[in-house]
């Protein structure tokens, strides 16, 4: 699966961090790092991650044009 | 008597099952003067706006000793009870707010670089959810709150911090009377609140003692869970005080279970109010995660804050909020903001663009999401997927009395089962 992190409205809340700590990092107290393709059996908690981004700044799959949780 | 504001009527208890009538006139003014000195706002841009505002404090110590006019005479003693603890992170400010709040961080979800104590509960979270749901077999009607929604995060918190669950009964019941007691409207003043209040004071003070109890027990000997380590490894930013470390402590067990109960409780009653969107997550049990943000947006399981205040004159929205004044800011009127979100009223669990302020927003952003998220997404989830042709007993549900922590005290359900 692709995702993609708008870094220009993440605030570094790290709420996706606690979720997939496998797939988002925090490095410091504000940047962010990700696996942009992580596997498909992390499905479920990328979702999650990407629901609980209070700032919604987290998007799945869009570049396949099927959009899939939170993001718009 | 003057007429009441319609903030005054939304706090009546009676409207306590459906503010939002009075929430909708409440927003034709966003930032509105109560006659006690209080500004509340109730749109979804100015709350954001004052979430990210310097200029507004969480400091309690701040607020002006809300002078308990004759109207209010009960209102004081319990307040200066609160007021004694120390601040906790929902009531300071950086520098201190950010410190502590970042030492709690490191021992609820794990070190930086492997933060996944609250992602590793999944197992447990399921399990503790199949008991219950496993103990409702054989029965046809259910208290979705007592029997489904409250022990849960109860037996969650109880083993993250380390507090004993044989203690539960106890403090279960010093928190329900304490928030038995909280009303911040117009009913405050009558006979019945006043004695409540009186009976609360004892148990706030309980509560604190409690922890003081504990903490002192964990520092002569370390014990499971958070506080003990807490007590004994502050890390790299030193150790909390004593003080500090219990008044924190109350607020995890208080925020840990409170808030969780009504969200399960409430979200459970809202599918059952609308019998597609059960349907819908019943055939896409994937669904379950942006359907909980949207069931938060719905019922909001902190109504409002109300422990802000003004440092300086703020201007917004046509008004000035005085240096000083006490500020609310009504979660539950901004996620049913039309201004923000299309059809508000409506529940859909697919809603794009959900940044709704459940949880609020801002240095204070709830502490605990994720392990909220976990709970009530296994939770509803799996009482979608295992209680069989679940019907509302009483709708409207009768309500806890208090105002912030909005929540049904019953659901009564009637089951024809528990699916395997
Ligand atoms: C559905 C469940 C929950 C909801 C809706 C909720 C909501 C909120 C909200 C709205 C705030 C911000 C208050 C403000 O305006 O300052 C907050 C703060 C907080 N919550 Fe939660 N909460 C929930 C569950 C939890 C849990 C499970 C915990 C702890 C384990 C928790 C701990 C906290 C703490 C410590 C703060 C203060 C954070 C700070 O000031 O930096 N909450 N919560
Ligand atoms: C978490 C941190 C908390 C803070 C900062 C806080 C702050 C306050 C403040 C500022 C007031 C005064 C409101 C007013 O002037 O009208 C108040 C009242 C009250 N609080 Fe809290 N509170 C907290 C937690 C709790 C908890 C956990 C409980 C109960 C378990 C509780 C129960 C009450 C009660 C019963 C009142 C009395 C309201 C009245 O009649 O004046 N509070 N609190
Ligand atoms: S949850 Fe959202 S805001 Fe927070 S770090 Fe992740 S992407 Fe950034």
């Amino acid at each position: 699966m692709r995702i993609v992190v708008d870094l220009n409205r993440c605030q570094g809340y790290a709420q996706c961090v606690y979720l997939a700590h496998e797939v988002f990092k925090l490095n410091g107290t504000e940047s962010l790092t990700y696996d942009p393709n992580p596997d498909d059996a992390r499905r479920l908690q990328v979702e999650r991650a990407a629901a609980a981004c209070p700032v919604r700044a987290i998007m799945i799959d869009r570049l396949d044009g099927a959009e899939r949780g939170a993001a718009s | 008597m003057p007429e009441e504001t319609p903030w005054q009527q939304a706090l009546r208890y009676a409207n306590r099952a459906d503010p939002y009538p009075f929430y909708a006139e409440l927003r034709k003014t966003p930032v509105a003067r109560q006659p006690d000195g209080t500004y509340v706002v109730s749109t979804y841009r100015e709350i954001v706006a004052l979430l990210h505002d310097p200029r507004v404090s969480s400091d309690v110590r701040r607020l002006p000793a809300r002078a308990p006019a004759p109207a209010e005479p009960g209102a004081e003693p319990i307040t200066e009870a609160v007021i004694e603890l120390e601040p906790n992170i929902i009531t300071c400010d950086p520098p201190e707010h950010d410190r502590d709040r970042r030492m709690m961080t490191r021992h609820f979800y794990g070190p930086t670089d492997a933060p996944h104590q609250i992602s590793d509960l999944e197992p447990d979270i399921r399990r503790i959810v199949a008991g219950l749901l496993d103990g409702m077999r054989g029965k046809t009607r259910i208290d979705v709150v007592d029997e489904f929604a409250y022990p849960l995060p109860v037996k969650l918190i109880c083993k993250i911090l380390g507090v004993p669950l044989e203690d539960e009964p106890r403090f279960h019941t010093w928190i329900e009377t304490a928030l038995d007691a909280l009303d911040l409207g117009p009913e405050a003043a009558s006979e019945e609140m006043r004695s409540r209040v009186a009976g609360a004071r004892g148990s706030v003070k309980e509560l604190e003692q409690f922890m003081a109890g504990l903490l002192r027990q964990y520092a002569e000997q370390p014990g499971p869970g958070m506080i003990s380590a807490m007590v004994h490894n502050g890390g790299p930013g030193g150790r909390m005080s004593e003080g500090v470390l219990a008044s924190n402590a109350v607020l995890l067990l208080f925020a840990g279970h409170e808030t969780t109960v009504n969200l399960i409780a409430h979200s459970v009653l809202t599918l059952l109010r609308h019998p597609e969107a059960l349907e819908k997550l019943r055939r896409r049990p994937d669904l379950i995660v942006p359907a909980v943000e949207e069931l938060l947006r719905f019922e909001s399981s902190v109504q409002f804050w109300h422990t802000r205040s003004a440092v300086e004159d703020i201007e917004i929205a046509g008004t000035t909020i005085p240096a000083g004044a006490p500020i609310f800011l009504v979660y539950g009127s901004g996620n049913r903001d039309p201004e923000r979100f299309t059809d508000p009223d409506r529940l859909d669990l697919e809603r794009p663009d959900n940044e709704h302020l459940g949880f609020s927003q801002g240095i204070h952003f709830c502490f605990g999401a994720p392990l909220a998220r976990l709970e009530v997404q296994v939770a509803v989830g799996e009482f979608v997927r295992r209680v069989e042709n679940p019907r509302l007993v009483v709708d409207p549900p009768p309500y806890r009395h208090n105002q912030i922590f909005r929540g049904p005290r019953h659901v009564l359900v009637d089951i024809d089962g528990i699916r395997d």
